[in-house]
């Protein structure tokens, strides 16, 4: 069983890597989301008090390093107020360390309905292989190629400004946070993707589950500036916990009880491989 | 020394929904033959070799394959088969190599073991030029052959191979026909199915003609034409005389003599056996031509079912359905 699952990820990755343009193109999403939201929307510039100062009137110029001083003041807190911190692009990029890798967790569900249909998934089922290897190499591979990413997104972001303040171990357990979201989700779609036939079908069940729960969630924008409904919805969110456990590790920041977070994420991820792992299985005995 | 059962197929059968594709249909496959599934697209053939080889399960019924159930022993089975499709599974973003090895990995071996074996099974599919290139450069010819590396890697004692040969030209169809014929020299046995008669006519120890999710006739290549009343003799003669005069001498002692385009036809259980009368009933006679036309199994196939191997190739609604599915992604 084990060597089995070695050899059907070995497969996946040798795949992978022989694929060009995939490492390009995997990246520029969370890139571009990274420059455009986290870069450019400065919201320490758009409150900055010196170019406020800059337009005071001349009588108050004298008045102007006080001013300034509480405006900065206020600036901050209204930051702290709005996000936690005064550090939007750290806490974008914490975010997006949870989306990115909830996002490419849905890959191997399409590989999936693609590898039924050229015929390479029935050569697979044609060998003494225990299906259950099927299924978790998927998983294993999958989990792989995420980390792979997730190291070079965190490698950017800490080039671009990113300012963790993390132990080792919160280090590694934001990565655990992060893997248990994904493997609960690659085996979602896994499943999805053994009992759909159309990639069409697979991309509109893909965008119906991953941008809902990616905007009902902290992972761009604070819980508090959501409607109170879209809160409630977060309640039930893995990503909402993922993001809780990762800021708090890497930022000291969390909305919802630590441990609390760890026992929904860990249930919910459970819950989600189980499922994945029979809707899988059903079909790759019998279809 | 009687024949060692193989393959022991009882009552299999299979649904879609109200379709019944495979009937309850029962037969045995012997140790070491080449054994035929003869029969026009939608006939139940790929659906047969589709359950025999657990990639499917039976609605009903059961096979033993070298004794394991292919309904209960399912891994038991998978270790000792190897199997071709009719549609193309290696995958194409891998090189030949890899996927010969990837198969010999699934199938327990390990490290060097592994990768000899691959080796071999490239050597003989004949194959070592493209090893190392992706298979999505293969060529129509090669990529059948890699199928067939990738499913005798292990050593199968029973190897499934459906439709082998179809849209292949003739170069390459008889180079797989070669193939074929090595895999049962090294004692293997070959289940194929085929909707070519000469397919399966050159090729088969036995075969099966499939019609409908039935098998309508089961036995040699030369059993089953015998059934169709035997061989056919076309004699031409001299004159528009001689042929009134020949057909009457000849009457006398065959009861199935007709003209047909100023040659006579003699219908004849077997050439072999009437010649020598008839040549005696000739030879009187200015015969200019005589030629014997042995029964083929395109004409056993018409005459058991009334429609011929072919007339269903036109439109397969399946196959479209396919075909449509492919253009959309
Ligand atoms: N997955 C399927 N779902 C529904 N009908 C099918 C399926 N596969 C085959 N059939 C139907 O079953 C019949 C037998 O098909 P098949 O076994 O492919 O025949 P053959 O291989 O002899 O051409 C056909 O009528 C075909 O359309
Ligand atoms: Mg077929």
């Amino acid at each position: 069983m084990i060597y089995e699952v070695w050899v059907l990820t070995w497969r996946e990755l040798k795949k992978w890597w022989g694929r060009r343009g995939v490492f390009i193109v995997s990246l520029v999403t969370p890139l571009a989301w990274l420059g455009l939201f986290g870069k450019s929307i400065n919201f320490t510039k758009i409150f900055s008090p010196s170019t406020f100062a800059l337009s005071l009137p001349p009588q108050l110029q004298p008045y102007a390093p006080y001013i300034q001083k509480v405006m900065e003041n206020a600036s901050q807190t209204a930051l702290v107020k709005l996000f936690g911190t005064t550090d939007y692009f750290s806490f974008l990029t914490t975010g997006m360390l949870v989306v990115f890798a909830f996002f490419q967790s849905a890959f191997g569900g399409v590989n999936i309905v693609f590898e039924k249909r050229l015929g390479s998934m029935n050569r697979l089922r044609m060998t003494p292989a225990p299906r259950f290897s099927i299924f978790l190499a998927k998983i294993v591979g999958t989990l792989i190629r995420i980390f792979f990413y997730e190291t070079v997104l965190l490698v950017i972001a800490l080039a671009l400004g990113f300012k963790p303040d993390v132990t080792l171990l919160g280090f590694i357990l934001s990565g655990v946070a992060i893997a248990l979201l994904a493997i609960g989700f690659i085996s979602l779609f896994e499943g999805i993707g053994f009992n759909v036939d159309n990639q069409e079908i697979m991309f509109s069940i893909l965008n119906l589950i991953n941008l809902p729960l990616m905007f009902a969630s902290p992972v761009l924008f604070p819980l508090k500036q959501m409607p109170d409904w879209l809160q409630e919805v977060a309640k039930f969110n893995p990503l909402t916990y993922t993001a809780d456990i990762v800021r708090y590790n890497m930022l000291g920041l969390h909305t919802v009880n630590y441990v609390e977070a760890w026992a929904i994420l860990v249930g919910i991820s459970a819950v989600l491989t189980i499922i994945g792992a029979w809707a899988s299985l059903r079909v790759l005995e019998n279809y | 020394m009687p024949a060692q059962v193989s393959i022991d197929v009882r009552g299999l059968t299979k649904r879609y929904g109200r379709l019944l594709a495979v009937d309850h249909i029962s037969f045995q496959v012997y140790r070491g033959e080449v054994f035929s599934l003869l029969g026009p697209n939608g006939a139940g053939k790929t659906t047969t070799v589709s359950m025999l080889s657990t990639l499917r399960m039976p609605t009903e019924g059961d096979a033993l394959v070298e004794g394991y159930s292919i309904v209960r022993d399912r891994t038991a089975v998978r270790r000792i088969i190897g199997v071709v499709p009719q549609d193309l599974t290696a995958d194409d973003e891998l090189t030949g190599f890899d996927n010969v090895l990837l198969m010999a990995r699934l199938h327990g071996y390990r490290g060097k073991e592994a990768e000899e074996r691959a080796k071999e099974a490239i050597r003989f599919m004949e194959l070592e030029d493209a090893a190392n290139r992706r298979v999505m450069y293969y060529s129509g010819g090669m990529r059948r052959r890699l199928e067939i590396a990738m499913s005798v890697v292990h050593d199968p004692q029973v190897v499934f191979l459906d439709e082998p040969t179809v849209g292949l030209d003739v170069q390459s169809r008889r180079h797989i026909w070669d193939l074929i014929r090595r895999l049962k020299k090294v004692g293997v046995t070959v289940v194929l199915t085929t909707h070519y008669m000469e397919e399966a006519d050159e090729l088969s120890d036995r075969v099966a003609i499939m019609d409908h999710g039935h098998i309508v006739a089961l036995g040699s290549p030369d059993e089953l034409k015998s059934r169709i009343k035997g061989d056919r003799i076309y004699l031409k003669l001299g004159s528009p005389d001689e042929v009134r005069r020949a057909l009457e001498a000849i009457s006398v002692e065959f009861k199935d003599v007709s003209e047909v385009d100023g040659q006579l036809v003699v219908k004849v259980p077997s050439s072999a056996d009437a010649m020598p009368q008839l040549i005696k009933l000739l030879s009187s006679f200015d015969v200019r031509e005589l030629r014997v036309v042995r029964p083929n199994l395109e004409e056993v196939f018409l005459e058991l079912t009334g429609h011929g191997l072919r007339d269903e190739e036109s439109f397969d609604t399946f196959k479209f359905r396919r075909l449509m599915g492919a253009m959309r992604s």
